[in-house]
């Protein structure tokens, strides 16, 4: 670390390397460090501004052990499978469309797609409100809304990479435009499409909270809004800590396998 | 201007719009104004959203707090994937630990716990908008310094050994790409996803004027407020985003 401080940050030419065990070391600290302020500052203020981690972790019990939680759990996965299938239906039969039928590409590309991207998720939640009512639907609309451009705008960019001597040669082998979509096409097609799947998981889970504290009756955004309202500050840090360690596990061991997965079967190179 | 040379399909797409208008404006007019108001009500109202001073107000507030948190956001993304550069034994920290923890963090759970812990004000908000959108920064900015030419810098090692200069001259422009892209996204996200921060205790913004038209069923208001965004976020790209890519792509 020593030789490290000496550089101005940005100016280093070759970033100095350190060791597994360094790296072990400092990131054991920095836990240490953070859990023993958290109890110290636990200690000084009020359980309803910051619950002590011992308060958390039997609120965590408590969440596992509850079928009502754990309800609520399931409705919030339901909302965001079902906003991402129809999302991602959606979307790419819009791209599909937009790239056969050209005449339609303004439209979408120009259109329809910066329109719903510059829309704002909370303006869907509070207009899905009064045109749904407070209900699941409500909450898949809205979600599925906002993630309508990410899954356009991916598969564009997936399409629009596809190998032209590829397609070439698969159009020298066979005239079947079937045949030649689901040969040629769509395994070119699956890189893009795992990543995809990817941005959008991670960012439904954003919107998804958000519109169900708003607009839903059920799943973990309605169940941290009745929390607040009780000053149950320990059921909202459960709930965040266990999005934040869903989220991440689910990144790292789902969705980033199946990126590598696919790009390295069937991609020419790895999408971004 | 020379519309005889534009393609057809420009044209399909330009009616479409209108099309949509025009079903919206006949669906408007059998159901009730708190239901789908028309287009022009709305029209009306985006328009008093930023003339009358009531509603304009609320629209500068949100306006000036996305770009102060914008600005901050990108500062402390950038310091925070320098350090990592620079103090390789933070790594583990950083980028298993801050980058995955923040990227993870429901936005609504920081307006939450914002609430719980300060009283509703401008700091407030920004810093929920703030906490929203540093990771979108972090990773950009960190992917750029992982993909920093190093031969460029040898080049530049070469001609001086000053390593201010070098990270000035050389490193900064090398990196404006990745800084831009990170602007590019926050400002999207901000606009998009942070105005959450303003749901939640705040007594000024476009968000708490959408909650509040919402519960009194005033749904012109929540629709203007929509296209005020729609339009706020239109106009940042191309007023401001979009000269600085053309400027810093040049180089």
């Amino acid at each position: 670390m020593s030789g490290a401080t000496a550089r101005p940050p940005g100016a280093a030419l070759d970033p100095p390397q350190a060791s597994t065990r360094t790296k072990a070391l400092v990131a054991f600290g920095c836990a240490a460090a953070i859990a023993i302020a958290w109890s110290l500052a636990a200690g000084r203020v009020p359980p309803y501004m910051l619950p002590a981690p011992a308060d958390v972790g039997r609120a965590a019990l408590g969440f596992f052990g509850s079928a009502r939680q754990l309800a609520h759990l399931g409705a919030t996965l339901t909302h965001i499978g079902a906003a991402i299938t129809i999302a991602f239906t959606l979307g790419a039969l819009l791209a599909l469309a937009a790239h056969y039928a050209r005449w339609s590409a303004p439209a979408i590309h120009h259109r329809l797609s910066p329109f719903l991207n510059a829309f704002s998720g909370i303006g869907w939640t509070l207009l899905a409100v009064i045109w749904f009512g407070v209900s699941s639907a409500t909450v898949v609309f809205t979600i599925t809304v906002v993630l309508l451009p990410f899954a356009l705008i991916n598969l564009r960019e997936g399409l629009v990479a596809l190998d032209r001597e590829l397609l070439e040669m698969g159009r020298s082998f066979g005239r079947g435009a079937g045949r030649m979509f689901a040969v040629v096409v769509l395994p070119a097609l699956l890189p893009f499409c795992a990543a995809t799947l990817r941005i959008m998981f991670g960012v439904s889970w954003k919107v998804a909270l958000t519109a169900e504290l708003f607009g839903g009756s059920k799943g973990l955004g309605y169940m941290i809004n009745i929390a607040r309202q009780d000053y149950d500050t320990a059921t909202i840090f459960t709930v965040i800590l266990f999005i934040i360690l869903a989220v991440y596990m689910a990144d790292r061991l789902a969705f980033a396998p199946l990126e590598r997965y696919t790009s390295r079967h069937y991609g020419r190179a790895s999408p971004r | 201007m020379n519309a005889m040379r534009r393609p057809a399909s420009s044209w399909l797409a330009d009616g479409l719009t209108l099309a949509a208008l025009c079903a919206w404006w006949l669906t408007a007019r059998g159901l009730p104004d708190f239901v789908l108001p028309g287009p022009v009500a709305v029209a009306e109202r985006l328009l008093a959203l930023f003339t009358d001073t009531t509603f304009l107000v609320h629209t500068l507030a949100s306006t000036v707090r996305v770009l102060v948190s914008v600005l901050l956001a990108l500062v402390i993304g950038s310091g925070l994937a320098l350090i990592q550069r620079a103090w390789p034994a933070l790594d583990w920290v950083l980028r298993g630990g801050v980058q995955p923890f923040l990227n993870s963090f429901p936005s609504i759970g920081w307006a939450i716990l914002a609430a719980i812990w300060f009283t509703p004000s401008h700091g407030s908000i920004i810093f929920v908008q703030v906490a929203i959108l540093i990771p979108f920064c972090l990773i950009n900015v960190g992917e750029g310094l992982r993909q920093i030419d190093r031969e460029t810098l040898e080049m530049a090692q070469s001609f001086t050994r000053r390593r201010r200069r070098i990270a000035f001259l050389v490193g900064l422009p090398l990196l404006a790409p990745y800084l831009l892209g990170a602007l590019r996204i926050s400002y999207g996200v901000a606009w998009k996803i942070a105005l959450v921060a303003e749901l939640l205790g705040a007594t000024s913004g476009l968000g708490f004027l959408m909650l509040r038209a919402q519960g009194s069923a005033d749904q012109t208001t929540v629709l203007a407020a929509c296209f005020a965004i729609v339009a706020l976020f239109v106009a940042g790209e191309k007023l401001l985003l979009e000269p600085l890519a053309r400027r810093f792509a040049a180089r």
